[in-house]
């Protein structure tokens, strides 16, 4: 208990941070909409005239990008990578800052297990993530319900903006396994930009090919938001995908964590 | 009874040297001194007894159990001071003593003002803004606090000026009269010989020997070095218990073991311009413990 509270006082500044950037994201690109909705046709030729893979690699799509929710999906991409960068930053953290701070032998020379250890960081930055979204979605639909031009699902609506909080859970569950293998990281921020980014792009290039199991290699493309807008639901397949990644990453650290050797530095 | 307890104790990494089948006992309330020159594997064997790393093989008890699967429980009566102290920077100094008396079932806010101030730390200061020395007494503190059973020290003095030396080897005699078990890992001589009663010496990851402090200072030399007026009689210093004797223009240097008394009645009878008298180094002590087995 007392490991969570310190580890969440930790994390608090980073999460108030965050949490503003989402919030204002979503708010500059939804700002837009309403003077976006007045020129619909323009656009739309506009936007026809590229060519349709890359139209797919940036997640536009014409059926509904005029609509509140097509829109949104558009934005919700930049909010999701956004997300997965501060997911990465704390799971990549969660080992390696007390191995760079060198604060593992405060902390393992005193009366603790590693696995409660592990466990309570892991729990810090789970309620940190949890924290973010709760605050991201009640102000995404907020400032939706603002700008809107016509009445939308909400509930369509906030099952699109909850998939950000499920690609955090992958990316942290991948930081923490990289955390774990990697003895020592130097600069948490070039390790998550440079996965996250990697994921992204591997993301566009398979919208691009139009492979439905090419979506599998990243967890940016585990959500289609034109399924859940027409379905309103997920995609089980990808769901179960996502939960065995994030089991088996865990597992796998805890595993590791508990055996690994603690150096002096 | 021994507090610790290491059976062939090995621990090997990859081409780098770890330490390889250490064996020794601490008793319970000894303080026990365990030296070596750096690298030589001190901070290995501790960092194995507190399961920080893991032995390749051998196994080690403290307080009669295994030190890796008892780890969580053997450690409530431990306290660890490393010998580079690191802490949650953006922390207060109470409040990261607070943090680590919560991992114990006991209340230890007065003895931590106790040792506060008797280590004159001021608590409300943030850890970046400690001085080393000031982060080391932190540390001192954090490892205390507890009032643990068994202290380990691994160099704890560096970064410490004298006057807090002083003060933190009184708090551990204070300490070990009140029945703490105390480990301390040195590569300084002079400090191990004030404080402990046992030491054992390790080098390049083997113990060369485990021997009572007294046993070692009887065996030790001391190192002269005397500067006179005007050019001394080689042989001048030639008696017994002398040994490397060397003479350069008016300097005249060599070792002495034996009564002391000899060497400074001898001095005194002289016109000397200056005097060194030096403990031999850690190193010295090592040679003398090879010439004597070969």
């Amino acid at each position: 208990m007392n490991i969570l509270l310190h580890e969440l006082r930790a994390y608090r500044k980073s999460t108030i941070i965050w949490t503003i950037s989402l919030v204002a994201i979503v708010a500059l690109f939804m700002s837009f909409f309403p003077s976006f909705t007045k020129d619909t046709e323009e656009f739309t030729k506009l936007l026809e005239g590229y060519p349709a893979p890359l139209r797919e690699a940036f997640g536009i799509n014409l059926d509904n990008f005029f609509s509140i929710l097509g829109f949104y999906c558009y934005g919700l991409s930049f909010v999701t990578l956004c997300g997965a960068i501060q997911a990465m930053n704390l799971g990549t953290s969660i080992v390696s800052k007390e191995v760079r701070e060198k604060t593992a032998d405060f902390l393992l020379t005193k009366p603790v297990t590693r696995t409660a250890v592990l466990t309570n960081k892991l729990l810090a930055a789970l309620i940190s993530i949890i924290l973010t979204n709760i605050v991201y979605v009640a102000a995404a639909t907020l400032i939706a319900s603002q700008v809107k031009t016509e009445d939308f699902s909400v509930s369509i609506f906030i099952l699109l903006s909850l998939t950000v909080f499920f690609v955090q859970l992958i990316f942290i569950a991948i930081g923490i396994i990289i955390s774990v293998i990697v003895s020592k990281i130097k600069s948490v921020l070039t390790i998550s930009l440079a996965t996250v980014f990697a994921f992204y792009f591997l993301g566009m290039f398979s919208a691009t090919s139009g492979d439905e199991v090419k979506r599998y290699l990243s967890p940016f493309k585990y959500f289609d938001t034109a399924y859940i807008i027409e379905k309103s639901s997920y995609e089980t397949s990808f769901l179960i995908t996502g939960a065995v990644v994030i089991v088996l990453a865990i597992g796998a650290s805890f595993f590791i964590y508990t055996k690994r050797d603690i150096h002096s530095v | 009874m021994n507090v610790i307890e290491i059976k062939n104790l090995t621990k090997t990494y990859g081409k780098a040297r770890g330490i390889s089948d250490i064996s020794f006992n601490v008793e319970e309330g000894e303080i026990f001194g365990f030296i070596g020159p750096n690298g030589a594997g001190k901070s290995t064997t501790i960092r194995t007894l507190l399961s920080l790393i893991y032995p390749t093989s051998g196994s080690a008890t403290i307080f009669g159990k295994d030190t890796v699967q008892f780890a969580p429980e053997i450690k409530k009566e431990i306290g660890y001071l490393p010998s580079e102290v690191f802490y949650y920077d953006n922390m207060k100094v109470k409040d990261l003593l607070n943090y680590s008396a919560s991992f114990y079932k006991k209340d230890c806010k007065k003895r931590i003002k106790e040792l506060a101030e008797i280590m004159d730390l001021d608590l409300n200061k943030k850890i970046d803004d400690l001085s080393l020395g000031n982060k080391k007494k932190v540390g001192i503190v954090q490892g205390l606090l507890h009032e643990p059973k068994l202290i380990i020290l691994d160099e704890p003095t560096s970064g410490l000026d004298p006057l807090m030396q002083q003060k933190f080897f009184e708090l551990l005699e204070e300490e070990n009269r009140k029945g703490a078990t105390i480990l301390f890992s040195s590569h300084i001589l002079t400090e191990v010989q004030r404080l402990c009663n046992r030491v054992a010496i390790i080098k390049e990851g083997k113990i060369v020997t485990v021997e009572k402090i007294s046993t070692l200072k009887e065996n030790t030399y001391k190192k002269f070095k005397v500067e006179t007026k005007s050019t001394l009689d080689p042989a001048y210093f030639n008696l017994k218990g002398v040994n490397k004797l060397e003479t350069k223009d008016n300097m005249t240097s060599f070792l002495f073991k034996g009564n002391i008394n000899d060497v400074m009645r001898k001095i005194a009878d002289i016109e000397i311009s200056n005097l060194w008298i030096e403990e031999p180094d850690l190193e010295e002590i090592f040679m003398h413990y090879y010439e004597k087995e070969a």
